[in-house]
């Protein structure tokens, strides 16, 4: 008996061997939410883009560290205060075989600055025409100097569509059938279910280390996990952080840290009539925050205290001065409270937070209300849920002194973040903050395109905010992402699913 | 019969009606689409552009005019979220899934609801009926969302009996079947076990047993049948609980139903699809009611709908 052992178990192991080659190799991923769509310009979302981005590729991709390098253009360089030519990469094809070429660069970026009905238009239309010089070569003309331009087609709504293909069945039908140029193609959606990929062999970079890619929508946290555990799934984003121990123990799985370009933050109103427009009450609110502890205490650990709305990775920004700062001095705060003429717990800081957006985000608004009290305020939270929060506090610019909120970065850039600052920007008519030298440096770094002295005005215009305080931030937010043991694959700061990047363990 | 089943069906269209009312102002009331589909920082602009292109702009009773007169046309809406896309036709592409998932609750609470029951009727106040009524209190506690995770851990995780979400395989809806259907299953046994018993203290029941019949005889023929009156009643009605606890359910376990559906929906504010996934729901509802209204008359002859 024991001689047909060993030729039995040959034989099984040699069928499975051709059973798995015979399927392929298959990477699933997962996230709560699906796509609405698999059209790149329709919406504004990183988590979708997250998965977009393995069907198309933008002109200037950037590394996981947030480094810029070719994508579909080899090179690029500015030629004139608004024009940039590109050189675009030689035999690339769509999915369908189609050659690559610059009409398809124009027919997407075109659309993107042309159609006001797109979410993203407003961050596009910037491109005043993209001129088709030859097929591997195109200038994008702006309006004005555009010293983002490179950030601005590296990010949401970038990916390049196939002119031909569009043109020929529409963008309804290409929202559910779609061809890019990604490592990927698309097979099938179940919407809400999954989205079924498959390897491009034809892809530029090479073929991709696995034959299908799956991505499977779990809105449940601990359904995520389970599947992770039991190896239904191979990487899962947003682990609830008291799961982190029991994956890290596990075989099955490893739990990675993904830094983002999402800082936590407090927004004052300081219009005039409000207690929060004195620079005093506003510095002893920051004082009284003590981030350490709102990191390691509430989001355990998956934070960094920053004094800055900046994190590493992002360009133009002074990371040094402010990245890991945690400007916390009750004493202090007590005392600019007295100096601002109030005695403790006289003065009540309305403050509103909302639920259901960020991570915590009604925890963190009643501890850092707590924190409040510590030195002599006293406090109304009120907290909303945050479409409610969103219509009836934020948008309609009706909270009388902070709220707690949360902004990401997908320009991964300082002015980007600082925009909302300017006078009769986005903020003013919310917050009432406007500073003449703030706008002065910010116009200038709009449109300068030397680097080195774009960060100094840049630099200079964070200073401005972080003395008087329009807003103060927290911390950067940190994610937490399961990879199975069988996969190889670093999540990225810019929270994109990129699976070129994964390959087979062993 | 038919013309009962007519009247029927033309009482749900202005029932429909208000439904639709109601679930257009709610929608509107409670937050901004906008504001969930834009990023936090985005500029005014970008808020009007979006709200215009979306019509979000005009008065609410002429946009919920608008939305009448093109239902009244078969046209329920686009989607916002899955945008350009048919809100109807989305739904109804999920509705399978829910009716399955449904239907399996139904059949876990009908297959232990039914022999618990009897057996504790039977054999009152003894321990089959204790254990039985224990369980069903239990049961009857047990949040769905929360024996889901517990039925996730144990088969699906611990044991690895079960896949542990999605849909697919015949496996993959037993245990959110189990889910959904446990809390019913222990309504229904003691629903049963207590109208069992007062139909075996009535005298046709006694005067059966008196004339000799078996007693397996007297029970299936006589008792069950007037016993089973209330429990189908209930077993209708409890149908809009199914379709309620099938939203937890389904977003426990990914089960893609309408019920994942319109939480997704609520969650980016997706009016047309929550519209349609209420006017839908709505309609499935009154359809069981409807249907449990026509199984009484083959229960209870005496029953007759003209």
């Amino acid at each position: 008996m024991t001689r047909f052992k060993m030729p039995l178990l040959t034989l099984a192991a040699t069928l499975l061997l051709a059973l798995s080659m015979a399927f392929g190799q298959r990477l699933v991923v997962s996230q709560g939410i699906d796509v609405p769509g698999f059209d790149p310009h329709g919406h504004s979302n990183a988590a979708m883009e997250a998965v977009l981005v393995n069907l198309f590729d933008y002109l200037v991709w950037k590394s996981v560290d947030g480094e810029f390098e070719p994508g579909l253009a080899t090179s690029w360089e500015p030629i004139a205060d608004d024009a940039w030519r590109f050189t675009l990469r030689e035999g690339v094809v769509f999915h369908d075989g189609t050659p690559f070429t610059g009409e398809d660069v124009k027919f997407t970026l075109e659309r993107l600055a042309g159609d006001d009905g797109l979410a993203e238009f407003v961050n596009y239309r910037q491109i005043r025409e993209v001129e088709v010089v030859s097929d591997h070569e195109i200038v994008i003309h702006t309006d004005g100097p555009d010293p983002l331009l490179v950030n601005r087609i590296s990010r949401v709504g970038s990916g390049i569509v196939s002119k031909d293909y569009v043109e020929r069945v529409g963008w309804e039908a290409f929202a559910t059938a779609p061809i890019g140029t990604g490592p990927f193609q698309f097979v099938n959606w179940i919407r809400d279910q999954e989205i079924e990929m498959a390897a491009f062999d034809d892809h530029w970079r090479g073929r991709p280390a696995f034959d299908t890619l799956l991505h499977r929508t779990i809105p449940e946290d601990s359904t995520r996990v389970a599947e992770l555990m039991t190896g239904g799934v191979d990487i899962i984003t947003n682990i609830p952080e008291q799961d982190q121990d029991r994956i890290g123990t596990s075989n099955a799985a490893r739990v990675e840290l993904a830094p983002s370009n999402f800082v936590m933050m407090v927004v004052f109103n300081v219009r005039e009539g409000t207690e929060t427009a004195d620079p005093l009450i506003r510095e002893a609110i920051d004082l009284a925050i003590d981030r350490d502890l709102l990191v390691d205490g509430l989001m355990g650990g998956l934070g960094v205290p920053t004094a800055a709305r900046l994190n590493p990775g992002i360009s133009a920004a002074p990371i040094d001065r402010y990245f890991g700062v945690n400007n916390y001095d009750p004493e202090r705060a007590r005392e600019l409270i007295a100096e601002a003429g109030y005695a403790p717990g006289e003065l009540t800081i309305n403050m509103y937070g909302a639920s259901g957006r960020f991570a915590l985000g009604a925890e963190l608004t009643e501890i850092v209300g707590v924190m409040l009290e510590e030195v002599g305020f006293s406090t109304n939270v009120d907290i909303r849920e945050f479409s409610a929060y969103s219509s009836t506090v934020w948008n309609a610019g009706a909270f009388e002194h902070m709220v707690v909120t949360g902004l990401g970065n997908s320009f991964g850039d300082n002015w980007f973040a600082m925009r909302a600052l300017l006078c009769g920007g986005q903020y003013d008519d919310r917050v009432g903050w406007c500073n003449e030298r703030f706008d002065e440096l910010m116009n200038a770094a709009e449109t300068e395109v030397d680097p080195t002295a774009r960060a100094e005005m840049l630099h200079e215009a964070t200073d401005i905010v972080a003395e008087e305080r329009p807003w103060i931030t927290l911390f950067q937010r940190q994610d937490l992402v399961g990879v199975s043991s069988d996969v190889e694959w670093t999540p990225r700061a810019d929270g994109m699913l990129w699976m070129f990047e994964a390959t087979p363990a062993n | 019969m038919t013309a009962y089943i007519l009247r029927r069906l033309l009482q749900m269209v202005p029932v429909v009606l208000g439904i639709t009312l109601i679930v257009f102002l709610l929608v509107r009331a409670s937050g901004d689409p906008v504001a969930i589909m834009l990023p936090d920082d985005a500029s005014q602009e970008q808020i009007d552009l979006l709200r215009r292109s979306l019509g979000l702009d005009r008065p609410v009773m002429e946009q919920y005019f608008v939305y009448l007169g093109n239902l009244l046309q078969g046209d329920f809406g686009m989607s916002l979220r899955f945008r350009n896309q048919s809100a109807f036709e989305i739904t109804i592409e999920r509705l399978p899934a829910t009716l399955q998932l449904a239907g399996a609750a139904l059949l876990v609470a009908v297959l232990i609801s039914l022999p618990a029951g009897i057996v504790a009727a039977t054999n009152r106040n003894r321990w089959p009926d204790r254990v039985a009524s224990t369980l069903s209190v239990i049961g009857e506690a047990m949040p769905n969302f929360w024996l889901g995770i517990m039925l996730i851990l144990i088969f699906g995780v611990q044991l690895g009996w079960f896949p542990v979400s999605g849909r697919g395989t015949p496996a993959h809806v037993i245990m959110p079947a189990f889910a959904l259907g446990t809390a019913l299953a222990a309504l229904l046994t003691r629903l049963m076990r207590s109208s069992l018993l007062e139909v075996l203290n009535q005298d046709y029941v006694r005067t059966a047993t008196a004339k000799g019949l078996r007693r397996r005889t007297v029970l299936t023929k006589h008792a069950l049948r007037n016993g089973l009156l209330s429990y189908v009643t209930v077993l209708g009605l409890q149908v809009a609980s199914l379709m309620a606890g099938a939203v937890v359910t389904e977003q426990v376990f990914a089960w893609p139903g309408i019920g994942l559906l319109a939480i997704q929906a609520i969650n980016s504010r997706d009016m047309a699809i929550i519209q349609t996934v209420v006017i839908v729901a709505s309609v499935v509802v009154m359809l069981a009611n409807l249907l449990v209204d026509l199984l009484y008359s083959l229960i209870d002859p005496r029953i007759q709908y003209a």
